[in-house]
């Protein structure tokens, strides 16, 4: 296979040396399968040793080799450099995280964020081993099975502007797989997760943008996940508010 | 081997400014989207009002048809009227994006929500019409 030479423009921050970020150029070489996630290890393995960076599967499932390619959020494990030929390429963090060191971004925002909407089955009573499994029927499964998908790699919060704009809000993975289980029929903890999708931050804080599922990796959908969320709250929002209990709330107490 | 940890600062999260919407093609198409609907509000309610001047004193329709004839409300009409236009299409797009339609264990592609809306929109807009020329 022919090896052709490509320049990459690399975000660099090295607080310990320097308190400014900068960008550094490297020379890779590069082969019709080389990925850019490839380049990265060639410059730390043969160039540079102080590059940092996150990666582990090379395969597109871990998730956590993402970083913004010329601007836009991309797993650098499934990108190609051939597909920048005669174009500047420049890799930076995933946008609106805090950036630790390099290409390596503070995600703890998102793991509050993940565990805040219970990403688990919940049961109102657990039933014991030896009755099995919950069944689910094929048709069951597929209102959910894409949400399931997501690898938590955060290329869409990058995309998101409302993230961009409001660090508080859920966003497009956190609200995703709140719906994966949501929408899981074995699953019974509609109660505990709506305040949390419902919160002021969340579902509704989405104007339909759709850059989270045009750069998801994994074609999952959680534009459409939020959508879901919405219409299930909205239909839910009467009865809640017709219920004993906010009624009581509203309603003049004889006698008091 | 020390276990003294030495933190260091990191770049705080930037958050987007006023021109973020120019960063991408996707997000300025939103925000056109978006402004629409300014349009699509600011038409209706003229629209409301004639048509309220109209009910209680019929005696300004030559009034109303001099301000429909201005060269400037025609420009207005025409600038709204594509607007418009933009503002059904996108959201007949996005109606396939949030409530696809399924054929048996296949998605459609918005773009059959987006065809199907448009001929409701034709035929719904062709019967107000008709109803108009009959009605007059």
């Amino acid at each position: 296979m022919e090896t052709e030479t490509a320049t990459i423009r690399v975000a660099r921050y090295r607080p310990e040396k320097s308190e400014k970020p900068y960008f550094q150029e490297y020379k890779v070489p590069y082969r019709k399968d080389t990925v850019v996630l490839d380049a990265l290890n060639q410059v730390k393995a043969e160039q540079d040793g102080t590059l940092a960076y996150r990666w582990s599967c090379r395969m597109g499932v871990c998730g956590s080799c993402g970083a913004n390619v010329n601007g836009v959020p991309k797993l650098t494990c499934a990108t190609f450099l051939h597909e920048f030929k005669g174009k500047s390429l420049t890799i930076e963090p995933l946008a609106n995280f805090p950036v630790i060191k390099d290409l390596v971004v503070n995600i703890d925002d998102f793991m509050e964020k993940l565990l805040k909407v219970k990403p688990w089955i919940i049961r109102d009573k657990q039933s014991p081993p030896e009755e099995g499994e919950y069944k689910q029927s094929g048709k069951e499964l597929d209102r959910y099975a894409q949400f399931s998908s997501c690898i938590n790699c955060l290329l869409c919060y990058a995309a998101c502007p409302i993230y961009g704009l409001n660090e508080d809000f859920l966003g497009p993975a956190a609200t995703a797989l709140a719906y994966r289980y949501i929408a899981d029929s074995r699953d019974q903890g509609k109660k505990a997760r709506f305040p949390i999708v419902h919160d002021l931050e969340g579902v509704w804080e989405c104007t339909l943008i759709g850059e989270c599922s045009v750069v998801c990796p994994k074609g999952v959908d959680p534009m459409l996940a939020i959508q879901k969320t919405k219409i299930l709250g909205a239909m839910e929002a009467p009865k809640t508010m017709l219920s004993p209990e906010a009624l009581k709330a509203i309603l003049p107490r004889g006698g008091e | 081997m020390s276990t003294k940890k030495t933190h260091y600062p990191e770049i705080p999260r930037k958050n987007l400014g006023p021109g973020w919407w120019l960063a991408n093609r996707h997000y300025t198409v939103y925000m056109i989207r978006e402004l629409t609907s300014f349009f699509v509000t600011a038409f209706s309610l003229i629209y409301i009002y004639q048509v309220y001047r109209l009910a209680s004193n019929p005696g300004t329709y030559s009034q109303y048809l001099d301000t429909v004839r201005n060269p400037a409300m025609i420009s207005f009409s025409i600038v709204a009227l594509g607007f418009t236009l933009f503002h059904s299409v996108t959201w007949f797009y996005l109606i396939g994006k949030i409530q696809p339609i399924k054929i048996g264990r296949k998605k459609t592609s918005p773009l059959l929500a987006l065809g199907i809306n448009t001929v409701f929109l034709v035929i719904i807009s062709f019967a107000v019409l008709q109803l108009f020329i009959v009605g007059k």
